[in-house]
């Protein structure tokens, strides 16, 4: 029953307090530029919409429609079919900073990228004033209307107001109408509109619809039946955490020491693994505590391989003495590490070695669904997508790379870059991201491609792993890790090779020939209906019309011709 | 007193003129494959997106988005040829004086295509929809190129009508009164012996109006249009207001669908927007059922419940309901007058029927109601 499916989601919720988290600048929650704040607010709420229906095994049905109340004024519709929020949850779930059933559990969701839905009501309120309406229902017996907004002091949602409708239909869903100012709708390829296509693409089992400003209703057909297996949950790896992820984590863990924290907690951490922690911590502190430059950097080289015994026993007594401090630090309750702690922890972490992790959480979309998701979405003439074997960076995190490829048919000319973590679209600083320099660096000429910047073609990348790299807070790209760059482009390139065969094959031939074909059977028709409106002869029309669909056909094949010739 | 006034349009109706435009579109086509180029259609976009309230006309109007469709497009070639097709079937007819209905053109078009097993039209639903595109091309109506759309509606009052060779009285042809007939362009009245027009929804109301004499002692012309009105008879109604100076008032019952009737009839609607100029009347004016008639004339007993479910009731607002908080945010109901009616029907929650005026007796609303509310012109705009 769909309640059932919300309560078990439900039973996840916790409360996490975080007003450092807070704290930080807008940038990093992405509500920088009138744009990007846009397409930012979109992105929280489409997200939670896909990611409930996902847990829940529902076929996801999306409705997003922005009115222009006035310059810079809008109001953003989304709702859903997804299992609805119960109502006790309201005020956490749209008025809390992070209070997800995702974010602690370390699944590979879409949802974690920026802050949350709370993130946008937030937004909402304090650009418009306006408290967000919800409208939810878990398909019981009654529908919840409520207001809601958020008490900045107290970190805690508000619900100004709330109505209860019975639901003799038994709708179940969740939609939001939130007023926000400050923004600006525009369609370009970082607005709403590109976001949500992009986000259809990867989510061929979702039917997205899309209301624009001035109207127009643009609708991403689903195109699979099959709703993807939700991320199973995975204890985090110590290799791929940072600094806030430990804060939090302590807030709210039930262990009693940092140690049994530690171990519990991450994957691959024992109780060795501890001693040799505090090892390494009680090094950095010592190395940061060295005042010559040249002498810090020697050890830090030390450090890295291996020789912690050896440098903590060259300070002698103070290297004694920190130790102590250090092993401290593990007996304490968790919820008493400090900021700082938490970063040593970290660093500490970057120069031990772990196993590397299990690769089970990863959720790749699949090489079938990316080419279902582009041919349903693009119309393209052909279409092929590759999911990589996972791999590992930073020697242990494991991730995984799809890629897929579009060419032809319906697409403009040029090549499009569609990049993705995790299935997220990214939108923005295209220029520091990986899978643009990965790409960059294929030499399309190679695969029958001559000028690609007339070539119609949609190049997909996801990067996929429970800890991408992303370059800053704002998550839009990824970090030139080597070894992802290395995938993307054995990955890109696998895919061109396809493309090339497709080009030079009988494949396209016959593609062309059926082309034609369709052409050239119209022709009677037209020249008959042509000649009555106009009185000049059938066949005279009929022999203009057979000369230029020759003459369009005789280029495409000289295309082909030059492309073979400079393979 | 309502009095017929100066004609604002002359009847207009040419054949020539839709045969002119079907040539010329013909030969803007030859000229781009003469030229050796994909030869393309503008067809102007349909939808709500493209659909406006003109203020200072008081229309919905279509807005000038276009899209363009070429012969040598895969996803176009098919619509370009159905173009084409009907284009040069419209022609024809035209051209013989000749009319045909909508499914008679899907006939007369379809066949299989030469060397396929392709037919240029597989059903209705495909060439329906090209005769749209053609009205909204060339801005005429699907009258004024012979198709002829599906008849409803009659009328009954002192005027003469000229069909083709046929002339008569539409006062004197019984108690049923002249059908309208889908296409209403080439008929004239050559006498017009009434002071103004009176649209009734029902036929039974209509029907109590004639027997009462109505007509003859108000000097009225009653236009039956028998629920929402056919395109014949709102092209019959624009045309008697325009052509022949008649003002018009409409008499529906106090219900969102009586006056949704009202709204299409003054301004158009959003499927046939490119029609407005044509089709709609803003001019025409509003005698009741209003919901300030239940109080005037002791109508409360005889009301009926709305449908649906109030706005302030769980799950609500749905059906009636529903439909008037619509109707309340439609620009042409935004005087204070419709919505204080608007207001009041989602209060009471009720609908008021033209037929409950019988209540007070068969004659009442041939004697008291219609004119005292006119003469008086407490109309609704
Ligand atoms: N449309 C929705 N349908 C069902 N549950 C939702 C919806 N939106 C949000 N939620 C619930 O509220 C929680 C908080 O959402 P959010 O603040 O965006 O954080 P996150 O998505 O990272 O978990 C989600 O984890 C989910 O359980
Ligand atoms: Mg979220």
């Amino acid at each position: 029953m769909a309640n059932s499916e919300a309560d078990k989601l439900f039973k996840e919720f916790k409360i996490q307090s975080v007003s450092e988290f807070f704290r930080r600048n807008a940038a990093m929650l992405g509500y920088t530029g009138k744009l990007r704040s846009f397409t930012t607010l979109i992105h929280e709420a489409v997200t939670n919409s896909l990611d409930a229906c996902e847990e829940a095994g529902i076929l996801p049905y999306v409705r997003v429609e922005i009115e222009e109340l006035d310059t810079e004024h809008y109001k953003i519709i989304v709702e859903d079919n997804g299992p609805g929020i119960p109502e006790k949850f309201i005020a956490h779930v749209f008025g809390k900073m992070l209070a997800g059933t995702k974010a602690h559990r370390n699944i590979q969701s879409r949802g974690q990228q920026g802050i949350g839905i709370s993130g946008a009501v937030m937004f909402a309120q304090i650009t418009s004033g306006k408290a967000t309406r919800v409208i939810t229902s878990t398909g019981g017996e009654e529908i919840i209307e409520a207001w809601v907004g958020i008490d900045v002091e107290k970190n805690e949602g508000k619900i100004f107001k709330k109505i209860k409708h019975s639901n003799p239909t038994g709708w179940r869903g969740t939609r939001i109408e939130m007023e926000v100012k400050d923004v600006r709708y525009i369609r370009s390829k970082q607005g709403p509109y590109w976001y949500l296509k992009l986000t259809a693409i990867v989510n061929p089992h979702a039917h997205i619809e899309f209301i624009e400003p001035d109207g127009k209703l643009i609708v991403f057909s689903r195109s699979s039946e099959e709703v993807p297996e939700p991320p199973e949950e995975m204890k985090p790896h110590p290799k791929g955490i940072m600094t806030d992820d430990i804060y939090r984590m302590t807030k709210r863990t039930t262990r009693t020491t940092v140690r049994t924290f530690l171990i519990g907690e991450f994957s691959r951490i024992s109780d060795k693994k501890i001693d040799e922690l505090v090892q390494y911590i009680t090094a950095l502190r010592l190395i940061k505590g060295e005042e010559e430059q040249s002498v810090k950097e020697q050890l830090l080289k030390r450090l890295v391989n291996g020789e912690v015994d050896k440098i903590i026993a060259s300070f002698g007594k103070s290297g004694k003495k920190v130790l102590r401090e250090v092993r401290k630090i593990m007996e304490k309750p968790p919820r008493k590490l400090t900021w700082h702690e938490a970063e040593e922890i970290v660093e500490a972490f970057k120069y031990m070695t772990f196993l590397a992790p299990p690769t089970h959480g990863l959720r790749p979309i699949g090489d079938e669904n990316i080419e279902k998701g582009l041919t349903g979405i693009l119309r393209p003439e052909f279409v092929t997508a590759v999911t990589r074997a996972p791999k590992v960076y930073r020697g242990g995190i494991p991730f995984q790379v799809e890629v897929g490829l579009a060419f032809g048919g319906e697409l403009s000319s040029g090549l499009d870059l569609l990049r993705y973590a995790n299935r997220v679209p990214l939108l923005f600083d295209a220029g520091s991201c990986v899978i643009t320099s990965a790409a960059r660096n294929i030499d399309w000429k190679r695969y029958r491609v001559d000028d690609v910047d007339r070539t119609p073609l949609a190049l997909l990348v996801n990067v996929v792993s429970v800890h991408v790299p992303y370059t800053s807070t704002g998550k839009q790209s990824v970090a030139s890790e080597e070894e992802i760059y290395e995938e993307i482009r054995l990955a890109v390139m696998e895919v061109a090779r396809r493309l090339a065969k497709y080009l030079g094959g009988k494949h396209r031939k016959l593609y062309q020939v059926k082309r034609r074909k369709t052409f050239e059977k119209y022709v009677p028709e037209v020249s008959r209906a042509l000649s009555i409106l106009t009185g000049i002869s059938e066949g005279e029309i009929e022999e203009m019309l057979v000369t230029i669909i020759e003459k369009k056909f005789e280029s495409i094949e000289e295309q082909a011709v030059g492309a073979e010739s400079n393979a | 007193m309502l009095k017929r006034e100066k004609p604002k349009e002359r009847f207009s109706y040419d054949p020539k003129k839709v045969l002119q435009q079907l040539e010329r579109f013909g030969k803007k086509v030859l000229e781009e494959i003469a030229a050796g180029r994909n030869p393309f259609i503008d067809v102007p976009t349909r939808g709500l997106s493209n659909v406006y309230f003109d203020e200072r006309d008081r229309l919905i109007k279509m807005g000038d988005k276009t899209s363009r469709r070429y012969l040598f497009h895969v996803a176009h070639a098919r619509k370009f040829m159905q173009t084409l097709l009907i284009a040069a079937y419209i022609k024809r007819l035209v051209g013989e004086g000749k009319h045909a209905s909508l499914r008679e053109a899907y006939y007369a078009n379809k066949h299989t295509i030469l060397g396929s097993k392709e037919n240029t039209f597989e059903d209705q639903s495909e060439s329906d929809p090209v005769i749209e595109d053609l009205e909204r091309m060339f801005g005429v109506l699907r009258e004024e190129m012979h198709i002829t759309a599906d008849r409803r509606g009659y009328i009954y009052g002192n005027v003469v009508i000229r069909d083709g060779e046929d002339e008569f009285n539409a006062s004197k042809l019984g108690m049923g009164g002249w059908a309208v007939p889908g296409t209403v362009e080439h008929i004239e009245f050559p006498e017009i012996n009434v002071d103004y027009v009176l649209v009734v929804e029902t036929a039974a109301m209509a029907d109590r109006l004639i027997e009462e004499k109505y007509p003859k002692k108000e000097k009225a012309l009653v236009v039956a249009t028998q629920g929402q009105a056919s395109r014949g008879v709102r092209r019959l109604i624009h045309r008697l207001h325009y052509e022949e100076g008649l003002p018009i008032i409409v008499f529906t019952d106090g219900d969102p669908y009586g006056w949704y009737i009202y709204s299409t009839i003054k301004q158009g609607s959003i499927n046939l927007a490119y029609l407005s100029e044509k089709l709609a009347t803003p001019e025409a004016k509003f005698v009741g059922m209003a919901m300030d008639d239940i109080r005037k004339y002791g109508l409360e007993n005889v009301t009926e419940k709305l449908k649906g479910i109030p706005p302030n009731k769980k799950g609500g607002p749905t059906g009636d309901y529903k439909r008037i908080i619509e109707e309340m945010n439609y620009p042409w109901f935004q005087s204070k007058e419709w919505q204080r009616q608007l207001k009041l029907a989602l209060k009471w929650g009720v609908r008021i029927e033209q037929q409950a005026l019988a209540n007070k007796s068969l004659e009442f609303v041939a004697k008291e109601y219609l004119p005292e509310k006119i003469g008086k012109e407490e109309l609704l705009p």
